[in-house]
């Protein structure tokens, strides 16, 4: 009984070699999730104009969510291990001391939406919709940040 | 299928301008017909004009390298996606606030859909070959 799945193979489809477009389809996914996440936001900021329903402090949150975006996927992997040629203007302490900045500031984005959603939405008595709007707007922005950072692979660079 | 669209580009050129006109009526229907009669959504042409942009920037910032891939193309991939569904977005963002409604919304969404495959549809055809020129047909 155990392991009955293991000689199960999806069925081959030849016609696209995926390995190449592994990064393509990565980007791809990334950028549906990150524009999903703010059109999110937008909606929300649309339909709950006023500061009551929706303070915008709370847009905070997903702007500094895509500054860690930009800022975790500016640095590659191999200069984070120290691999390329170029050392960049940070070297490799410089670009791990960056990657670390950009995912704290991804984790309190992230972290904030979540406080934001219970805080001020789900304890007191109101309407819900705009503080789901800023936890998937962060959510989202998170995985896309995830999928585009380890999804691809730099071996296609070379 | 692709070796025939190859062999007659000129069939695939009138195939492609006929789905982009089929798309701009949609669009059109969306914002002319006497039920709905808002203009508002004609602004996600600008979306389908900025949507090749990226793909341009980063052939040409990458011209002499033949790697399979490179930071920069996998990046103008990334927000022509984003340019992608911000034009999904927002017509259901207007009809969301009944600034059109949503039958007119689903016209135009229809349209989006068939205006960026035959954009797709254009690159497939005529993007292919390494001088890009127009002597291909």
């Amino acid at each position: 009984m155990a392991g009955f799945l293991d000689n199960f193979r999806w069925p081959e489809c030849e016609c696209i070699d995926w390995s190449e477009r592994r990064n393509a389809v990565a980007s791809v996914v990334a950028g549906v999730l990150f524009f999903t996440g703010w059109w999110i936001m937008i909606d929300a900021a649309v339909v709950y104009p006023k500061p009551e329903q929706l303070n915008h402090a709370f847009h905070t949150c997903g702007v500094f969510s895509t500054l860690a975006f930009f800022m975790i996927n500016a640095v590659s992997n191999a200069q984070v291990r120290g691999d390329s040629y170029e050392s960049g203007c940070l070297g490799r302490t410089g670009a791990r001391v960056w990657l670390f900045i950009g995912f704290m500031l991804m984790f309190g984005s992230l972290i904030a939406s979540m406080w934001i959603l219970f805080g001020a939405y789900v304890t007191q008595n109101t309407d819900v919709y705009p503080g789901l709007a800023v936890f998937f707007q962060n959510a989202l922005i998170f995985f896309s940040t995830l999928i585009y950072k380890f999804g691809r692979t730099e071996e296609l660079w070379t | 299928m692709v070796l025939r669209i190859k062999l007659y580009p000129s069939k695939a050129l009138v195939a492609l301008s006929f789905s982009g006109a089929i798309g701009l009526t949609f669009l059109m229907l969306g914002c002319a017909l006497e039920d709905y009669g808002v203009y508002w959504p004609l602004f996600v042409l600008i979306f389908h004009a900025i949507s090749p942009i990226p793909h341009f920037i980063a052939k040409r910032a990458t011209y002499d390298s033949d790697a399979t891939s490179s930071a920069c193309r996998e990046l103008a991939y990334f927000f022509t996606t984003g340019i992608v569904v911000s034009a999904f977005g927002f017509p259901v963002i207007l009809a969301r606030v009944s600034v059109i409604k949503w039958g007119a919304c689903g016209l135009v969404l229809a349209g989006n859909a068939v205006i960026f495959l035959t954009i797709q549809g254009f690159f497939l055809v005529f993007g292919r070959g390494d001088d890009f020129s127009w002597e291909q047909w």
